[in-house]
């Protein structure tokens, strides 16, 4: 099949316009039908995630809610999905594809109601290993009228690192199993083959075999409701929903690119080196060319694949690109395969977010298109105008730990005791939160006490910490500081893959965020009969993991030296020990020096902002004691309009 | 008896005297609504009154609204942030939207400001050790820093892992009186909810603050208000599940009324299908913002274990899982920027209200589609207290952009109220796993009787149901319970032979305790046992496993296991034999007996049959415009048969039933609507 | 799975190959081949350079230049 385009698109007239009758020749029912059948598709995604969320066994669903449903479309549709479930936005972009690609290899003509294939290749299908797809056929009259589909993760999936979590595996087979499309159910019998290749490679099988067979029944769940909704509404409307709810959000796409001016825009953001050594750093650059409600985001000039597994693949930079598009200028629509309809992506084989097997080892993807994202809001920061957006806090610095219990149990704890969580950019609409999951994603926060009843640990710190937010006319979120006490002896991974630049850039004259890093605290460094003090003279004794520091103090410096986080690649600690992980801080919106100094005030009565902080990054003069006596600060009017008519530097 | 609901605009009253219901309305006085409250009670009297059963949405609507008395939070230091980050995620309409704030943090509007959230030196462990001991000099400092804010009234108190051992919560709370003084209200979460993670637990903490503070005053100036007025009886209140409990007992823990309002319809429902014999019911109660649905199953509500006040402000009480979608008469219809109408969620409210009202607005609603087609009387609405307008519907439709034909955008702003409904009332259905075909429709609310049969279709329910007084049928449920005393310890046990005895002593305790709250009331109380559980390795609980009722030896703990297998089997579709079972939660319910509203017979008519008042136009879904037979509720009695497409009046509400529809009268007035049966 | 080499230089780039003929939107002669990733997955379009309106996009591999050695077998 191949499509020629001519003539402008301005002549297409919108799909709100089009008569009725034109209406339901193209989509199979009327308006309102349609409209009635894309809301149950959204729906029916949401009861699948539901239904596996309340009953999953692993930390990684039930706690982060790490999975994501989704619908499709028939081949002939081309796998089109008209529905994604609030959850990982990281699978939006990469489900689509990796049903497709999933379905064709294995061979459409092949499958039979009842089956359920899976596939796990980043090559294939994105993320990584850990994250399964499992694709459900939905069959009307001997057809296949669709799919259903939960990519989730697994809490193993082989390789030399127990749950995977890592930027220091060298290649695929380091890094975990590799299951090719092939069946874990034939006609709702479970195919033995399929179970043993996970069962044989992967660690922790008595927690995978319950969470799959919670996933079976939420796909069953979501091909109940569907063939329901079929039942009643008849095939021709249940495809022509489908392609309706997408062109909608291909429709919305495009009028926004509309809106943009014409122009070529070009945009970078880094991270700071791979798990080998700090010689290379890795940049993503984007070439934005609009015209007319056309995109093409080129990345030529991207740096090549790193050499451990914080790579990301082809499909997780198609992800990023429909994010950062969406989040400046369609931030409403639902995101559907159509998102991408008029964005072409340029993508040079063997980049950093396009690697390539066997040596472009793929795990840590999103430290890798969370710069993607970044260049590409930084591209756009003047097209867009007000909805500019500055950057979060860039890394998940993500942590994994493991060991065994006293009768040897093992056990593995993962993205819950280092950065995984922190602040976002400001926008016009106001301040930023201080605690967000990263732009490309949408999780639970896993309680604290839900990880010191499984994990020798202590939570002894998740605080926000004071003039690390970008200042701003809507000020950043701020960083966050935790603390993790483990009162056994542990390995660790520890991943902080962006401390070298600002990840929270500012917009429209906003300041960055602060830079974080990442110390590990020795039994000697600390008194454990209180929190570790949050002051630069607290670092002497530590052993930093990353961050730009002071060589002899070990606390923050601009100017510092960088400490490579994979020179100790796995991190062998005496029992209470503890791990320290600040993020970094948000991005600000617009000239601080023109934020309301009552709002300033309140920043310092909350401690979001030093007194000294606000006379510097704002120019607001304030009075008082804002620990003893927080409501009694005052603003020292006469000394604030002086400091803010200073010129600039 | 009598039961009065507090709403945001009115607040009902209803008695049961003499065998007779006797109702009132009267407008909420939201600054002092106890005068509201007893105004009503005024009116229908309250000296020969036994019980005054009272639900109000005070509470929810002042957290909703931030006009909140100022309170504290202590919490474990380090840790102060945990009411800012709440579970972290964002609602699926923000998945892409950089703009989405947190509606309860500090960038937007907290509950309790950064700077009142202080941390305390100590930490206790998951296992209950003191990793560091309470540091009181330090406590007291933080106090004192409380005392030099301006007129901070409760304090609430959440340290880490105070589910497993409360002391330094305990001794807090010792040191929050002696630095603060006893006027000012404090709540430790080891009293309020001793479950699990921490965020849960502290929202719901400070929610129970807040309502010690709103309600305290309140039920003592009600209380001495209906004293005055010679009321001898009980003062109950209803809680979130409006389970009814005595006025001193929900304010030990009065988090758990501060979602009142809603749930007693749902009871109502409950109470009402018992008696007419239909136990499986999908209740919608549709009123001028939003359509409440929610399910009562082989006679009983369905009821949940915590549930959001806004998108992830959570409160661990049980309540009646009710689910709101924006579809009432005052939601307002709109054009999408891709073209397609939508219903809601915004809402003309009751000021300006529907356009029809001629009070100022100017964007269509779903009372002006109503009024349009002709469903609705524009001479008779609300008892004929007001006038509609229909040139103002109209208008109001004509200025929607959009290319659909004028005639008929009023029959799809209609159309569209209804799918929403329909999707909701099936999305409640599916959660549960329930067939609608196998459930009845209680339509109640102002505005349920004159949408919710066209519904039907949609939904593929078995037939309509509208009780009487559909206007009140929520108040009437305050009059429809049982007073229940509920009581619940968080326990985290694996389910063994070994575990038999700490059970056995949980549930001992806690019906002990409930047996002298009881006092007079223990000799004809009867209990009621479940559990929380889980499989080993989950962290979400399957609630309401039965548990028996005599001493729990090991042979009591192989049934809840294996009651907690077939729950598990019928609720998640799977079974895990070789996976331990841990107890959670231990409930107990007392529940007391007392007389309940009953419904007067309706009588079978004699002689003359039913005649149509008269004759009027309405507008099909088309634009056309079809006749129908408008009857008069008055005149129904029991027996009595309707075929539509037909409307039927009465002084609060309007009654459609469809073409093709029919229409029967029970034996309690009721009007039941099912597809087909006609011509 | 075939065995891709890690590039050789510190940055990678996508050639364009300049094709002939004229942009039947815009009538520019700045037309050009390249592989790009869509809605729909992989494309090889011959694609005008000034207004970006494709003159052709054929459906390229699932996998785009990723290819697997089983294909082979
Ligand atoms: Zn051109």
């Amino acid at each position: 099949m191949s499509t020629v385009e001519t003539g402008t698109q301005a002549e297409q007239p919108l799909l709100r316009d089009i008569p009725e009758d034109e209406f339901e020749a193209r989509y199979g029912c009327d308006r309102f039908t349609a409209t009635v059948l894309a809301n149950r598709y959204r729906y029916t995604v949401e009861h699948m995630c539901a239904g596996l969320l309340s009953n999953a066994f692993s930390i990684i669903l039930r706690d982060w809610y790490d999975f994501a449903a989704t619908i499709a479309g028939p081949p002939r549709d081309n796998y089109s999905m008209p529905a994604v479930s609030n959850s990982l936005v990281l699978f939006l972009g990469t489900m689509t594809d990796a049903i497709r690609n999933t379905v064709q290899e294995y061979g459409p003509e092949k499958l039979r109601p009842g089956d359920v294939l899976m596939c796990n290749d980043p090559y294939r299908t994105g993320t990584h290993v850990n994250d399964v797809n499992f694709v459900r056929p939905i069959f009307h009259e001997e057809e296949i009228a669709g799919f259903v589909n939960l990519q989730a993760h697994m809490l193993d999936m082989g390789g030399v690192v127990p749950g995977g979590f890592s930027g220091t595996k060298r290649n695929v087979y380091e890094n975990g199993v590799v299951i090719a499309p092939q069946l874990l159910y034939a006609e709702d019998r479970a195919v033995t083959s399929g179970w043993s290749l996970i069962f044989d490679n992967a660690r922790f099988g008595d927690v995978l075999l319950p969470d799959i067979k919670t996933i079976y029944e939420n796909l069953r769940l979501g091909e109940r409701l569907l063939s329901e909704t079929l039942e009643r509404y008849g095939i021709r409307a249940f495809h022509g929903a489908m392609r309706y709810a997408c062109d909608i959000a291909g429709e919305a796409m495009h009028h926004a690119l509309r809106a943009l001016p014409d122009g070529d825009y070009a945009g970078e953001d880094r991270i700071d080196c791979d798990g080998v050594d700090d010689e290379e750093e890795f940049t993503v650059r984007v070439t934005i060319r609009k015209r007319g409600g056309r995109a093409e985001v080129d990345l030529s000039g991207s740096s090549r694949q790193a050499r451990t597994s914080i790579n990301a693949g082809w499909l997780d930079a198609k992800t990023a690109v429909g994010v950062a598009f969406k989040f400046l200028i369609d931030r409403e629509t639902p995101f559907t395969s159509a998102t991408f309809r008029d964005i072409d992506i340029v993508l040079p084989d063997g980049s950093l977010v396009s690697a390539l097997p066997p040596d472009g080892a793929i795990f840590l993807y999103w430290e890798s298109t969370m710069p993607l994202v970044n260049a590409i809001l930084r591209a756009l920061e003047d097209a867009v105008g007000e909805r500019a957006v500055g950057g979060d806090y860039g890394s998940l610095s993500i942590h994994s730990a493991s060991g065994a219990t006293a009768d040897g149990t093992p056990w593995a704890t993962m993205a819950q005791c280092g950065g995984e969580h922190g602040p976002w950019g400001a926008t016009s609409t106001g301040d930023a939160d201080s605690y967000n999951v990263f732009y490309l994603a949408n999780n639970i926060d896993p309680a604290t006490e839900a990880i010191e009843a499984d994990f020798p640990v202590l939570v002894m710190r998740k605080e926000y910490v004071a003039d690390t937010a970008g200042a701003g006319y809507h000020r950043g979120g701020a960083a966050v500081l935790k603390d993790t006490l483990w009162t056994e002896g542990v390995e660790h991974y520890s991943s902080p893959m962006h401390v070298k630049s600002a990840s929270g850039f500012g917009v429209g004259g906003g300041g960055d965020g602060r830079n974080g890093a990442v110390w590990v605290f020795e039994p000697e460094a600390f008194d454990p009969s209180a929190l570790i003090p949050d002051t630069p003279e607290a670092y002497a004794g530590t052993t930093p993991v990353a961050g730009v520091l002071d060589p002899e103090t070990h606390a923050l410096r601009e100017d510092g030296e960088y400490f490579f986080f994979a020179r100790v690649p796995m991190w062998q600690t005496e029992p209470n020990t503890v791990f320290r992980y600040l993020t970094n801080g948000g991005g600000g919106w617009g000239n601080p020096f023109e934020r309301d100094p009552e709002r300033v005030k309140r920043d310092v009565r909350d401690g979001y902002v030093t007194i000294e902080g606000a006379e510097r990054d704002y120019g607001v003069v304030i009075t008082g004691d804002p620990d003893r006596d927080p409501e009694g600060l005052e603003i020292d009017s006469a000394a604030t309009e002086a400091k803010r008519a200073e010129p600039a530097g | 008896m009598l039961g009065v609901d507090v709403g945001g605009t009115f607040t009902d009253v209803v008695a049961f005297r003499d065998g007779r219901i006797v109702t009132t309305k009267v407008p909420t006085d939201t600054r002092e609504p106890e005068r509201g409250v007893l105004q009503g009670a005024e009116e229908l009297g309250v000296d020969d009154a036994a019980v005054f059963n009272h639900a109000s949405t005070a509470g929810v609507n002042a957290i909703i609204t931030r006009r909140l008395p100022k309170v504290a939070f202590l919490t474990t230091e380090g840790h102060r942030d945990i009411l800012d980050i709440g579970r972290a995620w964002r609602p699926l309409s923000a998945m892409t939207d950089p703009t989405w704030r947190r509606s309860f943090g500090d960038a937007a509007s907290p509950l309790v400001p950064r700077y009142l959230r202080r941390g305390i030196a100590e930490r206790m462990t998951a296992s209950g050790e003191e990793a560091i001991a309470l540091d009181e000099d330090q406590a007291r400092e933080q106090l004192q820093v409380l005392s030099r804010c301006d007129g901070v009234q409760g304090v609430a108190v959440c340290l880490l892992n105070a589910y497993v051992d409360a002391r330094h919560e305990v001794r807090l709370r010792e040191l929050v009186a002696e630095e603060l003084g006893d006027g000012v209200e404090c709540s430790i979460s080891s009293d309020v909810s001793p479950l699990a993670k921490e965020y849960a637990r502290a929202s719901t903490t400070v929610v129970d603050v807040f309502m010690k503070i709103i309600y305290s005053r309140y039920t003592e100036r009600l209380g001495s208000g209906l004293r005055e007025m010679g009321f001898g009886g009980r003062l109950n209140f209803a809680d979130c599940a409006a389970m009814l409990v005595d006025s001193d007992f929900a304010m030990q823990a009065p988090f758990r009324i501060v979602f009142s309002g809603p749930a007693a319809g749902t009871v109502s429902g409950a109470h009402f299908g018992g008696l007419i014999g239909d136990e499986n019911l999908l209740c919608a109660d549709v009123g001028g913002t939003s359509c409440d649905i929610s399910l009562v199953t082989a006679g009983q509500p369905f009821v949940q274990t915590e549930f959001e006040l806004e998108h992830d402000l959570v409160v661990n009480a049980l309540s009646n899982e009710i689910s709101s979608i924006g579809a009432g008469g005052g939601s307002i219809v709109s054009i999408s920027p891709a073209g397609e109408m939508r219903v809601g969620p915004a809402s003309a409210g009751a000021d300006p209200g529907p356009a029809c009202y001629g009070k100022g607005g100017t964007e269509p609603t779903l009372t002006d589609a109503c009024l349009l087609m002709g469903i609705l009387d524009a001479e008779r609405f609300a008892a004929g207290r007001m006038a509609l307008d229909a040139a103002a519907a109209q208008n109001a439709f004509e200025g929607l952009e959009t290319s659909i034909d004028p005639d008929q955008r009023a029959p799809q702003a209609y159309l569209m109220g209804l799918n929403n409904i329909a999707e909701g009332i099936v999305d409640i259905a599916v959660k549960h796993g329930v067939d609608p075909r196998d459930y009845s429709l209680l339509a109640y609310g102002a505005a349920g009787g004159m949408l919710l049969p066209a519904a039907l279709e949609l939904v593929h329910a078995r037939r309509v149901i509208v009780p009487p007084h559909p206007g009140l049928f929520s108040a009437l449920g305050l009059l429809s319970s049982d007073l229940v005393y509920a009581d619940s310890r968080s326990a985290y046990t694996v389910l063994t032979p070994d575990a038999a005895g700490p059970v056995d002593e949980v549930y001992r305790q806690m019906e002990d305790g409930l047996r002298e709250r009881l006092g007079a009331d223990a000799h004809d109380v009867r209990f009621e046992r479940s559990m929380d559980a889980r499989l080993v390795g989950q962290t979400w609980d399957t609630p309401f496993i039965p548990v028996p009722q005599d001493t729990i030896d090991a042979a009591a703990i192989e049934t809840m296991i294996e009651s907690f297998h077939v729950a598990y089997q019928e609720r998640a579709g799977n079974r895990f034999d070789a996976l331990p079972v841990q107890g959670v939660t231990y409930r107990v319910q007392a529940i007391v007996p007392v007389d309940k509203v009953s419904y007067p017979h309706s009588d079978r008519r004699e002689g003359q049959s039913l005649q149509a008042s008269r004759t009027i136009q309405l507008r099909d879904l088309d634009g056309s415009t079809y006749e129908s037979e408008e009857y008069e509720r008055d005149d129904l009695r029991a027996g009595d048969r309707i075929e539509g497409p037909a409307v039927i009046r009465e002084e609060l509400s309007t009654t459609r039933v469809g073409t093709g529809q029919t229409a029967t009268v029970g034996d309690y007035g009721e009007i039941v609507i099912e597809q087909g049966g006609g011509r | 799975m075939h065995t891709f080499p890690r590039p050789a230089e510190a940055t990678v780039s996508v050639a364009r190959e300049p094709v002939e003929g004229e942009c039947a939107a815009c009538g520019a002669q700045e037309l050009r081949s390249y592989p790009v990733l869509s809605e729909g997955g992989w494309f090889r379009v011959v694609k005008c350079q000034r207004c970006l309106v494709s003159k052709s996009r054929e459906p390229w591999n699932l996998a785009g230049s990723i290819t697997f050695l089983s294909e082979q077998v």
